[in-house]
């Protein structure tokens, strides 16, 4: 028994490094400089060394001075503890460089990835709700028109869809995103939440109706708080979906007001003449550090909401 | 008696038309937003049109071209197939088996941090996992060519993404060990629904395992598992965007998808026409693949209506 | 209980810490200049243009080249004159995606940058839109800067075209209608890096021709190195036209048709598309030309010394970790290997050496180099008319936009040679394109190159995109090995035909004009050997 436990935890061990791999070597990556990353995938970043280098020294209380380098290849001796500082600000440059970059998009993909998850949210429960709970003439021709729309191609609707959003007036605007990210995005989210209202028991919703409860009453006292867990990993869905598209946010912002840190990403990944790798894969894990932050606070309801078993056709 | 009925109808009525009230908004949003430009591709199909250029009416020819004299549509619809069976295959079994074993824990506390483990790497974005696979792991110098020289099969170090034989089979693999995180939830909770009858059942038949993994739990996640494959499919059929990182369809036409090539001709050969009827056989066969999925394979509910 | 309530306390408290570290860091507001590409800022009415440029990355203020030195920042500064100058305008710099499906978006609803950086071919397949503004009009005009400053024998005093010291080649940007749109900004030019410690060991030498060359390749390649780095772009570009003037040279007095009065005084026997697809259809670059068979067969012998895989654009790793003896890149690659302090070798640079009369019996043994290309061209979109009416003529639009003539003087402005430098010169990785611009001296050898004749075509880029990537994509799959020379050379004549019908039906030309001067050099065609047909 006891071995078997072993052998179970040594294969998902083994899973689990191969899955981290990728992640565990962006952030290790995005501490050297371009130059390491070109002699060499591996390897403590060099920034790394000179400060454990220094931060030794310090801690003996050697003083004798130590030599760095200057960006023009100039070397110097100053003291440890100055040392120490120059190398810890070469670990984090490529951080400094990528945050000036991707910062001023931040608010944006704030804006819009938040607004759009609560557009959904709003959206995507209600239709879900009337689509599970009501038979009436057309709901399943409706629930129809609504899925069929995961199956178009997106490459196409690019030209008209930004002819329309330009007719609407809608350019260099929070709108140009939010609405049509709020319109695709649901789809998802009432395809699940359907699912999961279908498996609510007839039961709960007819003890409500004989206590007199209204459609609108049994929508906020039996579904909305049966159906959290659902509705927060339908909302993270939507959240990761929104932050990582690049294309549309060029397109519809032709000002540049309003472009979102996925656009920056974008800029940094395809310079080609300065292919600039440690910059890029800083640019990643800061903007990652969002989502990180909601999946810190989203997962278990995200875990129970997954596991709830909404998710299946 | 002709105002009872009448008030009958009404109510129904009435009831009916705020259904629709309330979908409305959804409705409404989606109306402008997807399916207005998806019709204007669509009609667009018919004509011979660059975007910024003329449009002129050629009726279903683009279709007839597609169908019989474009060389590069069926191989590449070929292609496309693999890549998805591939990808079909992959996500409908490590994460199975990697959710078992999560499953399979002795404890709470470890399940609930395994889970979360496999979950993280989900807010790397798509293209960094893609350059790393380009630039690291398939490059000449690569990880790959490098791991074959050290365990003595320098022979088999090659240009996977440039030779042409194995280019199709290299992009296919991007991703390995293939353990998505959502997957992994999404059959963890499938297992974790299988009621505690059936498992108790089939431990009193001696149905324990591998067995048991084949026989109870993989029929029971069935829905699970139809989910993924749907959304494989979408994904297999429309996607795209990784080839084009990878290797933009190359070497030669090797690794062409019909996706990619509607974008060619989309915005750099000026066929915008052409690609809207590439694009509407995609949705085509998107469609008829769903409509069988839903129809062929049972769904757990129907199962145990049988059982 | 209580262990519940501390953990609820602990999970609000780190939610606010988060949040209000986030707060900090994002709320403060960044200066203006400090965040090239967020063109977050407003005006007052003073101001009555607001200049949307997108320079491409080569220039972009605040980003590092190669992710070495420090940040640039010589456009912003030069663009801080300008509003000195004129404090009625304001420049924006953008950053936008390079890739269609943008440009045709913004380009076909004239919501463009007013000035973009886009590929000279990218322009030409879209100038009937009426996209862009061609800028012939201005560049035979003066430039106001320089007539200002009173010289009259300074270039650009009576003409702005007069200021491009490579007037072959930002005067062969002309498109397909013959207008000039593109601003060829800086130059690009060719070679071949070399590690001078690989080649020591090695003992071998920098080759004089291609015989010597190829002897050479072989023997890095038994010592265990990949002796050259090449991608597949690299081969359908620069490689096609460099071997494809070797062996065309010679016969181009019987095959050079047509010469065009404003462009022959700087490119001499260039073969424009209209020539290429008459030659076509006498027979040429089909199987029946055995020069043309021979520049696959040179390619090929060529591919096996290279890298194997050659989709990858990113050649820098296998040369600084001394995997490979060589590679094949342009200018910019020098900044690159200059700025590298752990590079632990020398290297050196040398062009691509000739064919012989050994490599091919129909090597011209002229010495010729690349037609170079600039790194960055400059258009101007119809953005910068949007100050008239749109239902007027486009002639009438040019001239009477206001906001045009102050676009056009920032890109004149940008042209004045010492803003010129301090935007070009900041780092050593393009060569200046204006008269009287110091070369940074490490570039001086590709400076020499670009003295040499330029070779007679840009063979991938003759006709329209979707030739180009057919042509390219073959190319790639028969120096892999996945299709023989024959299949190849069937898919070959299947596109070159196609591309040469689609050029026949978009654009109108003389074929009487062609037929009559092919008949003409009939009897320089008589002595030349290796004619398609026997002709």
């Amino acid at each position: 028994m006891k071995i078997k436990t072993l052998i179970l935890y040594a294969a998902l061990m083994v899973f689990l490094v191969l899955t981290m791999g990728p992640f565990a070597f962006v952030i290790n990556s995005s501490f050297r400089d371009n130059v390491e990353l070109y002699h060499g995938y591996f390897g403590v970043p060099r920034a790394f060394r000179g400060m454990g280098a220094a931060a030794m020294q310090v801690a003996r209380g050697d003083a004798r001075a130590m030599t760095i380098e200057n960006s023009e290849g100039e070397a110097r001796a100053v003291p440890p503890r100055e040392a120490l500082g120059h190398h810890a600000r070469l670990a984090v440059l490529s951080y400094t460089r990528a945050w000036a970059v991707i910062r001023p998009y931040m608010v944006n993909s704030l804006v819009v990835s938040l607004s759009t998850a609560a557009g959904v949210l709003l959206l995507a429960t209600m239709t879900a709700f009337v689509l599970s709970r009501y038979r009436f003439f057309g709901s399943r021709l409706l629930f129809l028109f609504i899925i069929s729309t995961m199956m178009f191609p997106g490459v196409l609707t690019l030209v008209p869809g930004f002819l329309l959003v330009k007719q609407l007036g809608l350019l260099n605007s929070y709108w140009a995103m939010v609405l049509p990210y709020m319109a695709g995005g649901q789809v998802f989210a009432i395809f699940v939440l359907k699912s999961f209202f279908d498996g609510l028991p007839e039961d709960l919703f007819e003890a409500a109706r004989i206590d007199g409860a209204g459609h609108l009453q049994s929508y906020r006292h039996i579904v909305l708080p049966l159906s959290k867990p659902v509705i927060s990993v339908v909302l993270v869905m939507n959240i990761l979906g929104t932050w990582n598209n690049f294309l549309w946010p060029f397109i519809v912002n032709t000002e540049g007001k309003h472009h979102v840190v996925a656009s920056g990403l974008y800029v940094l990944a395809t310079s080609a003449y300065a292919s600039n790798l440690s910059t890029l894969f800083a640019a990643y894990v800061l903007s990652s550090i969002p989502l990180l932050i909601l999946f810190i606070y989203a997962t278990r309801p995200f875990i129970q909401g997954v596991t709830s078993g909404a998710f299946k056709a | 008696m002709g105002t009872k009925a009448g008030s009958i109808l009404s109510e129904r009525m009435r009831f009916t038309l705020s259904c629709y009230a309330l979908l409305l908004p959804s409705v409404l949003l989606l109306s402008i937003f997807v399916y207005i430009p998806v019709l204007w591709a669509f009609s667009k199909s018919l004509y011979q049109f660059e975007v910024g250029g003329e449009s002129e009416f050629i009726g279903l020819r683009n279709f007839g071209e597609i169908l019989w004299r474009d060389p590069i549509i069926w191989p590449s619809l070929l292609n496309m197939a693999i890549f998805t069976v591939i990808a079909v295959c992959i996500r409908l079994s490590i994460p199975v088996v990697v959710a078992k074993l999560i499953y399979s824990l002795p404890t709470e506390r470890g399940r609930y941090y395994f889970r979360l483990a496999f979950l993280t790497p989900i807010v790397v974005p798509g293209v960094a996992v893609q350059l790393i696979w380009g630039g690291l792991i398939y490059a000449d110098q690569g990880l790959l060519n490098e791991l074959l020289q050290r365990v003595g099969l320098p022979q088999l170090a090659h240009g996977w993404l440039s030779d042409p034989r194995t280019a199709l089979i290299a992009c296919a693999m991007v991703g390995f060990p293939f353990v998505g995180g959502f997957e992994v939830l999404i059959y963890y909770a499938g297992l974790a629904n299988i009621p505690q009858s059936v498992n108790e059942a089939a431990l009193l038949e001696g149905c324990t395992g591998v067995r048991k993994f084949f026989m109870i739990d993989v029929p029971m996640i069935m829905s699970q598992l139809k989910l993924i494959l749907i959304l494989t499919i979408i994904g297999g059929v429309q996607g795209f965007e990784a080839l084009f990182i990878l290797t933009r369809g190359g070497p030669g036409f090797r690794t062409m998808v019909p996706g990619l090539w509607m974008y060619f001709n989309a915005f750099s050969f000026q066929r915008m026409g052409y690609a809207c009827a590439i694009g509407v056989c995609l949705f085509l066969i998107i469609f008829t693949l769903t409509l069988l999925n839903i129809r062929y394979f049972r769904s757990t509910e129907e199962l145990e209506g049988v059982r | 209980m209580k262990h519940v309530s501390f953990r609820s306390v602990l999970r609000a408290a780190s939610l606010a810490v988060i949040l209000a570290v986030s707060g900090w860091a994002l709320l403060p507001p960044a200066s203006d200049r400090e965040t090239p590409g967020s063109g977050r800022r407003t005006y007052g009415d003073e101001v009555r243009f607001v200049i949307r440029v997108s320079p491409g990355q080569q220039y972009m203020p605040g980003s590092v080249p190669f992710g070495i030195g420090d940040p640039l920042r010589g456009l912003s500064d030069v663009i801080e004159d300008f509003e000195r100058r004129f404090p009625d305008t304001r420049i924006e710099v953008l950053t936008v995606p390079g890739v269609r499906e943008y440009l045709v978006s913004l380009l076909s609803s004239g919501q463009a940058p007013d000035i973009i950086n886009v590929n000279v071919e990218d322009v030409w397949i879209d100038v009937q839109k009426n996209w862009y503004v061609p800028l012939d009009p201005f560049l035979e005009a003066p430039n106001e800067f320089i007539r200002e400053q009173g010289a009259p024998d300074a270039p650009g005093y009576h003409q702005w075209w007069d200021m491009f010291k490579y007037q072959a080649i930002s005067r062969g940007k002309a498109a397909p209608d013959g207008k000039n749109y593109c601003l060829s900004y800086d130059m690009v030019e060719t070679g071949v890096f070399y590690n001078k410690t690989i080649f020591q060991e090695a003992g071998v030498d920098v080759p004089k021709d291609w015989d010597e060359f190829m002897v050479m390749l072989k023997k890095l390649k038994d010592a265990g190195h990949t002796p050259l780095l090449m991608h597949s772009e690299l081969f359908n570009d620069w490689c096609t036209d460099l071997f494809f003037d070797q062996l065309y040279y010679a016969i181009l007095p019987g095959i050079d048709l047509y010469q065009d009065p404003s462009r022959e005084p700087y490119l001499q026997g260039y073969l424009d598309d209209f020539e290429i697809s008459f030659l076509f259809r006498q027979g040429f670059f089909t199987k029946d030309d055995p020069r043309y068979m021979e520049v696959w067969r040179i390619m090929k012998e060529l591919r096996q010394y290279t890298n194997q895989n050659i989709a990858t654009v990113d050649l820098v790793r296998e040369f600084v970790t001394r995997k490979a003896a060589m590679v094949w890149n342009g200018s910019w690659f020098l900044y690159r290997l200059k700025a590298d302090r752990h590079l632990g070798f020398d290297w050196g640079v040398f062009y691509l050496p000739q064919f012989t009369k050994n490599t091919s019996p129909y090597a011209s043994e002229t010495p010729m180099c690349v037609i170079g290309g600039a790194a960055v061209q400059f258009e101007v979109t119809n953005s910068a008319v949007s100050d008239t009416p749109p239902d007027m003529p486009f002639e009438e639009r040019m001239a009477t936009s206001e906001r045009l003539k102050r676009v056009i003087q920032f890109l004149q402005f940008l042209c004045v040679p010492e803003q010129y430098a301090r935007i070009v010169n900041e780092y050593e990785c393009f060569l200046p394109n204006i008269v009287g611009v110091p070369v940074a001296p490490a570039l001086k050898p590709f400076e020499e190159i670009l003295e040499r004749r330029y070779t007679t075509t840009k063979w991938v880029f003759t006709f329209d995109l979707k030739f180009a990537e057919i042509q390219r994509r073959l190319i790639e799959l028969y120096l892999n090995g996945g299709i023989s020379l024959d299949g190849f050379m069937d898919w070959q004549t299947g596109n070159i035909a196609y591309g040469v019908d689609n050029l026949f039906f978009r654009k109108k030309f003389d074929v009487d004009q062609l037929q009559r001067a092919w008949e003409e050099k009939s009897p320089l065609r008589a002595g030349m050997e290796g004619l398609p047909h026997g002709d």
